[in-house]
């Protein structure tokens, strides 16, 4: 720094680091209160004096929803989805990102165009739909990993990543008698292991997280991701008196649970990975969207 | 090798174009797409017509841009403040937090809104402080856009910034300093040098954001409205999904969903020229 700091510009940095220490407790605290909540007893939750430490320890909505035959294939499903599509997504990219870079591929200039259009036009949600129940394709677990595995986006991003990699290594792999399958695989992709890294840490977060796929494709409960387990209990079952049915309401007495105990333990469940791979994932996340930005 | 990845979008992203056409026929399962009738713009005109299509084009319309004027300069203002900060530490600790909810689904988010929002909640208990009265937030009309938004914006903000930081890193130190020796404060450094490094970021971003006007995050809405809120909340992609998957009307949903695709078609193109004209930068 140049001169001394003027009164003005201290007052400033005070007035920041503050400003900054709340946007902290604004971003933190509605996790740590669902993690509080999840772990209260009944009394402390219904008067409302929960903030962010749990008060009278409790882990019966845990116990509860462990029991919860759903909550197991909820999860189970949510990693077939999230690794499946992922994986699919990955090698089908690299397939099609590769042949594009060669120069004299004669289909490169076909195929670019073909992917630029699905960038600015699509079927829309209900031809999509009509689609996959005409293909029957509807409550299969096809229809949650492999639509959605190619864009076009990707496979121009990939493309970029693959042609800063000088093609000297690629001619003197064809001299060595390398087929392009070889050179795909030993060279391409194993010099691109941070971009697929950073594209399987977004497919998987991406694909944990949806639930709107599975809204409209599925509709067999059995095949639910879990994120639709969760909505149910968020939103759709009604624990209140009258409404919830007799077997739970029973359930609940006898663990002394709270709704919101459940809820909220559910909650929890269905952020643990992810909050669990956090310091990593927000790192390789960061780099993500740089790559996307510059090559973009 | 190609032909994998040609195969999944020819099958999933032009048949689905291919089945637009129903958007001018009358669908009829068992004659197939293409064997089904023509009707022209039938259906088009019946949106239009609808009482219903005028309140939801306008909910889309008022929500999306309400959303931009809130939300896009949020980050911006956050990344000039983040620049600001001189402990490197401090700085990486608060940026790691700000990008949390980024990752968090969309139903958890709502699942926690609507704890907080409830008649003895959270938000509740602090305008109570203020002596207000309680407020069924998600039940009020007047108050969706604003719980909307600013969710969104909490959820977006810290995640948002990356791209302006790292606009923000390129700007050379010494012209810092040789603007302190010339006696200029830091508001007149953010001003003149910091903000004109990340000028062309913003206005690619503004573009894309200006094309994606219609396209709230619907999913987000479908979780959070119900029908007391369905007059301010119920936007274009909600009713897509009420009246084509849970009704079944697929032509008129198709017919709304192209009308969709084509207003946010021209209007990227036409924000696309518009900066191309005022600034010299542009997306292609």
């Amino acid at each position: 720094m140049v001169g001394k700091e003027s009164v003005g510009s201290k007052i400033f940095d005070l007035f920041n680091i503050l400003l900054m220490l709340v946007l902290c407790v604004v971003m933190l605290y509605p996790f740590l209160h669902v993690i509080a909540v999840s772990l209260s007893s009944s009394e402390p939750i219904l008067r409302g004096e929960i903030t962010i430490f749990p008060k009278g320890f409790n882990v019966g909505g845990y116990k509860y929803i462990l029991q919860d035959p759903f909550l197991y294939s909820g999860y189970a499903h949510s990693i077939i989805y999230a690794l499946g599509s992922t994986l699919f997504m990955l090698t089908f990219t690299s397939l099609m990102a590769y042949p594009l870079t060669i120069q004299d591929f004669m289909a490169k200039k076909f195929l670019s165009i073909f992917l630029i259009i699905t960038m600015f036009f699509s079927g829309g949600l209900i031809p999509s739909y009509l689609l996959a129940r005409s293909l029957h394709l509807l409550d299969t677990y096809w229809i949650m990993i492999i639509p959605g595995c190619v864009s076009a986006f990707n496979v121009f991003l990939f493309r970029s990543f693959y042609q800063s990699i000088p093609s000297d290594l690629r001619e003197s792999a064809v001299i060595d008698g390398a087929n392009e399958v070889q050179i795909l695989t030993k060279i391409y992709l194993s010099l691109s292991k941070p971009l697929l890294a950073t594209f399987a840490l977004f497919g998987i977060v991406g694909s944990w997280n949806g639930w709107f796929e599975a809204l409209v494709y599925l509709q067999d409960e059995n095949k639910y991701p879990l994120q639709l387990i969760l909505r149910k209990y968020l939103f759709s079952i009604s624990f209140d008196s009258g409404t919830g049915t007799e077997v739970m309401q029973a359930m609940m007495a006898q663990m002394n649970v709270n709704p919101k105990n459940i809820q909220m333990a559910i909650v929890v469940i269905a952020m643990f990975p992810i909050m669990v791979i956090y310091p990593f994932l927000q790192k390789y996340f960061v780099k993500g969207v740089m790559i996307g930005a510059v090559k973009g | 090798m190609v032909l994998p990845g040609f195969l999944v979008v020819l099958v999933f992203s032009y048949f689905p174009m291919y089945g637009i056409q129903i958007a001018f026929k009358k669908y009829s399962a068992v004659r197939g797409m293409w064997d089904s009738e023509w009707v022209g713009f039938k259906y088009f005109i019946l949106f239009f017509q609808d009482p219903m299509a005028m309140r939801v084009l306008k909910n889309t319309i008022l929500l999306g841009i309400y959303s931009l004027l809130w939300g896009f300069p949020a980050p911006i203002i956050l990344a000039l403040l983040f620049n600001e900060l001189k402990f490197p530490k401090f700085k990486k600790a608060v940026q790691t937090i700000s990008y949390l909810p980024h990752f968090i689904s969309t139903i958890i988010i709502v699942g926690i809104l609507r704890t907080f929002t409830e008649r003895d909640g959270l938000f509740n208990k602090i305008a109570g402080w203020f002596g207000i009265d309680p407020i069924v937030f998600l039940s009020e009309p007047e108050w969706f856009r604003t719980i909307f938004i600013s969710s969104n914006i909490w959820q977006g903000i810290g995640f948002g910034t990356i791209l302006y930081l790292a606009a923000l890193s390129s700007v050379d130190p010494t012209l810092h300093d040789v603007a302190s020796i010339d006696g200029a404060n830091r508001w007149q450094k953010v001003l003149n040098i910091n903000w004109p490094h990340i000028k062309p970021t913003t206005i690619i971003l503004l573009i894309l954001s200006l094309s994606g006007i219609l396209g709230t995050d619907f999913q987000k809405i479908l979780m959070l409205y119900n029908p007391d809120t369905y007059e301010v909340a119920d936007v274009i992609g909600t009713y897509l999904y009420r009246e084509g998957i849970m009704g079944s009307r697929f032509e008129y949903t198709t017919a709304i969903g192209l009308f969709q695709s084509l207003v946010a078609f021209i209007l990227l193109i036409g924000a696309n020229m518009l900066s191309r004209k005022v600034s010299d930068t542009s997306i292609w």
